[in-house]
């Protein structure tokens, strides 16, 4: 009997739980990612050691936790239209790891500078680090400026940093507001850092879904409110068919009158075909 | 085969009352190899404070004499020994510091607390977490075996002969289904005012 | 010592690695840690089992964290991890606040935890879930191995926490009082404690409310052992074959921490 072969070898790490990724064999993002360590903050023992020890990966027990040790991410629907006097964005609420909800109450609309919002897809903590870099650019900025930046400058700078790392992120963003020059404006970012300014722009994996449905809907110079509705419509449709999209329906909307944002619970969520009447009983 | 497997080992530590005892199987081996049979996993820091490393020889070796060399530092710096509890942090965060490309180690670290003479027992993974033990902490290739003896035999407030009776046999017979540990061992009794050492005579199979 | 990761054993483990050795193993296991904001302030609740592979390693470990005398963290993921990054933002905290003379806010961090966990990209795999109550009210937040964060009014990490989840989903209302508060969490650890393998032994519940902080360590104690043993077996003196031994006696002079003496600062 070679008992000793079967050991559970001891000195395992020690490990209280989950929800993380970890670790996959040593890839090529890897190293790069350690190069920009050592580029970035000087650590590491530079060019001797430019791969990791890693754990094996194992074989894992239970699926449910290769479930929740995917990086947390926003499978979405994001949109940005403008019409007459401004802007206005719409995002689902979902935010997935795995198949698991991690959070159904998500803002993804989130502000750049006072008269700019960014819609995120993708990695979460990779758009969360992506926007949080921009605002606190565009503080300077502004300080600068002594006046509201404008949205190209917003736009540009997401666009740079998504672009020059295009190999460490996985963000699509869609970048719109309203200032002086320009009016209400809407620039879309996708995966390789692409910069367009487009009249209207969807995102996210339940953009797919409707595609044709915005093509066919949407009109320039609409009003405010048809422009709303429009944005609402969409990302309704979108989180009907689209699996990782759902939750609640979050816009913000943007004119030379400021920002007004706006919240349309799950149970106020208009019903798109093949949904079933959602029974009185349930919800709010 | 996990590295940890490679040389074989079998580390245990448990406090008494005022006292505690550490000790470990004496086997050294390549795998199936026995090399060695006089070859101590317990290293001693000072007189109240022993450290337990099983894991890869040539790491547990290395580590040691690091851990030693800083120790003598501290002593010339400090005019003291150190305290277990500082120890074991520092421990930890040697190890952390490694935490990508870690040590093949899982340290156990067994002392008497200066002034109040009071146990202090812990153990670490390979990467330096620490978890403090009120009773008992093992390392090494039969774990689970030693667990199982150590939850089954240790009882609070032994005096320091009990305790050294209850170590032995938990040590011995959790290495007897280890093919990899055992072929004697050795412990320590740490109190006070003296250590004890015994070497203990085991099955050489 | 230097700051921060050292990488020079990499190259060599890799190499073990390529002779299909294996390194340090890990087999998943888990954790059940949760947190509430209520009426006037934040309960964080966590199980107590860690465990190395499917051994458990600690049956009543600490997994909730001082990170400032207002602020608490959760933590899941690799033990080393969780408690080295705590620690590290922990202490600073402590120096900010000297510089500061102000009481730590809970965003601050949250930041900070999400910039470093960010930096290292997911590989410093540290599952958080940080409370705290400062000048703005009671903030509640997970924070994810890759850096990303979310602010809820309730939310759960770890293993169990599906099981967890699913009893806050049913039992949670706007503005608990606190002893409700304590109870829902309680109630959902222990949903975490039965239902998750990876989960176990006791509840820790953490209450953070303005100006006051009551760490209910091991709030329910539920890791009794359901025996006694009845003819506990003693081993008598010489039950132990003995080849040699050393006795060393240690002089009387021993270590003394001394009195505290100030610093000189003139």
């Amino acid at each position: 009997m070679f008992k000793a072969a079967l050991h559970s070898g001891s000195g395992k790490p020690r490990r209280r739980a989950t929800v993380s990724s970890p670790h996959k064999p040593a890839g090529r993002k890897l190293l790069e990612w350690r190069g920009r360590i050592d580029q970035h903050f000087g650590y590491g023992s530079s060019e001797a050691s430019r791969s990791l020890y890693l754990e094996d990966g194992g074989q894992y027990a239970a699926l449910l936790q290769a479930e929740l040790e995917q990086p947390v991410s926003l499978g979405t629907t994001i949109i940005a239209a403008s019409y007459a006097g401004g802007v206005v964005l719409g995002a689902d609420s979902r935010t997935t790891t795995g198949n698991y909800i991690a959070n159904r109450v998500t803002d993804k609309i989130t502000p750049l500078a006072e008269n700019v919002y960014i819609c995120r897809s993708g990695s979460a903590a990779d758009t969360q680090a992506i926007s949080a870099y921009v605002q606190w650019f565009l503080q300077q900025h502004a300080v600068d400026l002594d006046r509201h930046v404008s949205v190209k400058t917003a736009a540009k700078l997401a666009q740079t940093m998504v672009y020059q790392n295009k190999n460490m992120l996985q963000a699509g963003l869609i970048i719109a507001g309203w200032d002086k020059q320009g009016g209400g404006s809407v620039h879309t970012v996708p995966l390789g850092g692409t910069l367009l300014q487009v009249p209207y722009s969807i995102g996210g994996s339940g953009s797919a879904y409707i595609t044709g449905l915005c093509d066919k809907l949407w009109r320039p110079h609409m009003t405010q409110q048809e422009c709303h509705e429009f944005v609402v419509k969409a990302v309704t449709h979108a989180m009907a068919r689209d699996g990782s999209s759902g939750g609640c329906i979050r816009t913000v909307t943007i004119s030379k009158d400021g920002v007004k944002r706006d919240f349309l619970p799950h149970t106020r969520v208009p019903i798109a075909y093949g949904e079933m009447q959602q029974p009185m009983s349930v919800g709010a | 085969m996990s590295i940890f497997e490679y040389n074989g080992a079998a580390v245990v530590a448990m406090a008494g009352k005022n006292c505690v005892a550490i000790g470990s199987d004496l086997r050294l081996g390549v795998q199936f190899q026995t090399l060695a049979c006089d070859y101590k996993k317990v290293y001693p820091i000072h007189d109240h404070l022993y450290l337990g490393l099983a894991g890869l020889g040539t790491d547990t070796q290395t580590l040691f004499q690091k851990f030693k060399f800083h120790h003598n530092i501290y002593r010339l710096k400090e005019e003291r020994d150190i305290k277990p509890s500082t120890f074991a942090q520092f421990v930890s965060s040697t190890l952390y510091s490694k935490r990508f490309g870690p040590w093949f180690v899982s340290p156990v670290i067994a002392g008497l607390e200066p002034g109040t003479w009071t146990p202090y027992l812990c153990g670490m993974d390979s990467l330096g977490a620490i978890e403090t033990a009120p009773d008992f902490m093992v390392a090494g290739t039969a774990p689970d075996s030693l667990y199982g003896m150590c939850e089954s035999m240790h009882k609070p407030d032994l005096e320091p002969e009990e305790l050294f009776e209850v170590l032995s046999q938990c040590l011995l017979a959790g290495t007897d289904r280890d093919a990899i540990s055992g072929w004697g061992a050795i412990v320590h009794v740490i109190t006070k005012d003296q250590v004890i050492t015994r070497t203990l005579k085991g099955r050489m199979d | 010592m230097t700051a921060g990761f050292q990488f020079d054993l990499c190259n060599r483990n890799r190499l073990l690695e390529s002779k299909g050795v294996q390194g340090a193993s890990v087999t998943k296991t888990g954790t059940t840690i949760a947190g509430l904001v209520f009426k006037d302030g934040v309960v964080l609740g966590a199980d107590t089992r860690s465990t190395s592979g499917s051994t458990v390693a600690d049956k009543n470990c600490e997994k909730i964290h001082f990170i400032a005398p207002n602020i608490y963290c959760c933590g899941a993921g690799t033990a080393a991890d969780t408690e080295n990054v705590t620690g590290m933002i922990s202490s600073s905290l402590d120096l900010h606040r000297y510089a500061t003379g102000r009481e730590s806010r809970v965003v601050t961090a949250m930041t900070m935890l999400k910039s470093h966990l960010f930096r290292y990209q997911g590989y410093v795999s540290a599952a958080l879930v940080l409370g705290g109550v400062d000048f703005r009210g009671p903030h509640l937040f997970t924070v994810y191995p890759h850096g990303s964060t979310d602010a809820l009014p309730f939310c759960t990490m770890g293993s169990g926490s599906l099981n967890a989840m699913a009893v806050f989903e049913a039992g949670y209302k706007d503005d608990l009082t606190r002893e409700e508060a304590v109870e829902l969490v309680a109630n959902a650890i222990k949903a975490g404690i039965y239902n998750d393998l990876g989960s176990g032994s006791n509840v820790d519940i953490c209450v953070i409310t303005k100006g006051k902080v009551d760490y209910l360590r091991n709030h329910e104690y539920l890791q009794n052992k359901t025996y006694q043993r009845r003819h506990p077996v003693t081993y008598g003196k010489g039950t132990t074959k003995v080849t040699k031994e050393k006795i060393i006696p240690l002089s009387e002079l021993t270590i003394q921490d001394g009195d505290a003496t100030a610093m000189d600062t003139s």
